[in-house]
């Protein structure tokens, strides 16, 4: 899986929890939060993320990414 | 109660969601047919089923529970999709059920501080939590951060004060199969205390996971041996070939509010609550009390000044539990009532035990304003023969005065009486 695909998981998860985001075309360096994830929405979605991927990483280890794209380079380094 | 009070007590909305209908029309017109829809139930979580384990000696414990389930449950548009996502089903039903009495009741014109709700109901998101249970056995690490959220009763009451911008309070009460009447007695005190001016009651479904099935199957509380193959034939309260109750899915809620405090155009009024009673039984067990009984029902009857000739029509807890059934009639006659029209709506939409209490006293008020009684469903050969039961067909019957009772595990009795306007 590369990065690429990383992202596609987490912004189908993004439109899960936010399901007016559904024809948004998403951006590496768009924020979750800009996007109108609040702080439980964003946990929610970080752990499906995590399940689809199978990533069992303490939570600690994704907290410095500053946007979406971030968030998909990390995850893709711990695959 | 105060008598000098209770006359200006009224319903001004009400919300149902059942087996038989979702909306207070298609409820109403099923209710008056009889319709059901009692089968081996079907939803996720229900049933024991084998194939979930390779042990052979599971197989010999599958399941299958008869019970009357929502069909097809329809969300209102305006109730966010993203919040659905993560509402338990008992959830689901509870915001589609208040959306349908808040635009009754046309609360949206009402100050938002002074609406109050109370959830009646207590452990009732079990088939739910059975199946995140079932779902993160073996992925613990993932489970959803808002299951921290979603497994509590009162989830209820977040969800629905913020979608509907209650301020004034809400929270859960329980009261077991009692739990809805005693949601509206309650709500009839906030009002009658001046904390709010309009009080919700809601009977919230209660949602069984087969763990709660086979506890009431071992308990003797839940039928039914006699016809595990005929689930048709299963409920039938205050039958001589009763053998428990049979579930059913349901969600009621009751808007109440004084009458002289309605300023709002064209609010329709169902119905007075003249009176109310509540009491225990100091007893922990399922067992019903006759005196316990007869004690509530008195107590409603003085709080509205009625004499017992008064009573037209009585909607009773009638859940076809064998000593249950007996006791109630036992009360319903010395309590001097026995004269007044009777049938049971468990026979049609099985026992919620939760939302019973609600749910029983919306059919009360949809056959107050229908002019009809339903009928009840398998009352083949009656108890007692000289009540004045409506068994098979409904019948015309302009009600004027009707008592409605519930009763709950633990020795909770309730009574409420309700007056045509």
């Amino acid at each position: 899986m590369n990065k690429e695909q990383v992202f596609e998981v987490i912004t189908r998860h993004v439109c899960e929890v936010i399901p007016k985001l559904e024809e948004y075309q998403f951006k590496f360096d768009d924020s979750m939060r800009d996007l109108g994830a609040n702080s439980i929405d964003r946990s929610e979605i970080i752990m499906m993320t995590l399940e689809s991927l199978s990533l069992n990483i303490p939570l600690i280890e994704i907290a410095r990414a500053e946007n979406m794209g971030e968030l998909a380079s990390i995850l893709h380094e711990k695959l | 109660m105060k008598s000098s009070e209770q006359s200006k007590l009224v319903v001004s909305g009400v919300g149902v969601t059942s087996s038989i209908g979702q909306g207070k029309s298609e409820f109403t017109s099923a209710l008056l047919e009889g319709k059901h829809n009692f089968s081996v139930m079907k939803r996720p979580g229900r049933q024991y089923s084998p194939s979930q384990k390779d042990n052979v000696d599971n197989l010999q414990q599958s399941t299958s529970f008869l019970g009357a389930e929502i069909p097809d449950l329809s969300m209102p548009d305006s109730i966010p999709k993203g919040l659905l996502r993560t509402a338990s089903f008992s959830a689901q039903v509870a915001l589609a059920t208040l959306d349908e009495a808040w635009n009754d009741a046309k609360l949206h014109d009402v100050d938002p501080k002074r609406i109050g709700l109370i959830v009646g109901g207590s452990n009732f998101q079990q088939r739910e939590l059975v199946q995140t249970h079932q779902a993160y056995q073996n992925r613990l690490p993932f489970v959803r951060p808002t299951y921290a959220m979603s497994f509590m009763d009162s989830d209820l009451c977040g969800l629905c004060s913020e979608v509907f911008g209650i301020r004034g309070f809400a929270y859960t009460l329980g009261g077991a199969s009692a739990s809805g009447q005693v949601a509206i007695i309650q709500a009839i005190q906030a009002v009658e205390s001046g904390q709010v001016d309009v009080c919700i009651a809601m009977g919230a479904l209660m949602d069984l996971s087969y763990w709660e099935c086979q506890g009431f199957r071992a308990l003797g509380a839940m039928g039914s041996d006699k016809y595990a193959t005929e689930p048709a034939l299963a409920a039938r309260p205050f039958d001589q070939n009763r053998d428990g109750f049979i579930y059913g899915e349901s969600c009621g809620v009751v808007v109440i509010e004084r009458s002289s405090a309605i300023s709002r155009k064209d609010i329709m009024l169902y119905a007075r609550l003249s009176g109310c009673g509540m009491g225990m039984d100091g007893n922990r067990n399922p067992n019903p009390s006759l005196d316990g009984e007869v004690d509530v029902i008195e107590t409603a009857l003085n709080q509205s000044n009625l004499r017992a000739k008064d009573i037209d029509y009585i909607n009773p807890h009638g859940t076809g539990s064998l000593i249950g059934d007996e006791t109630e009639l036992k009360a319903i006659n010395l309590c001097g009532v026995s004269h007044a029209h009777i049938n049971a709506t468990k026979s049609i939409i099985g026992h919620g035990l939760s939302a019973a209490g609600a749910v029983e006293i919306i059919a009360t008020l949809m056959q107050m304003k229908a002019g009809k009684l339903h009928p009840t469903r398998n009352l083949h050969d009656p108890m007692e023969s000289s009540f004045n039961w409506v068994q098979s067909e409904s019948i015309t019957h302009k009600i004027k005065n009707a008592l409605n009772m519930s009763m709950g595990f633990g020795g909770v009795n309730t009574a409420i009486c309700l007056q045509n306007l």
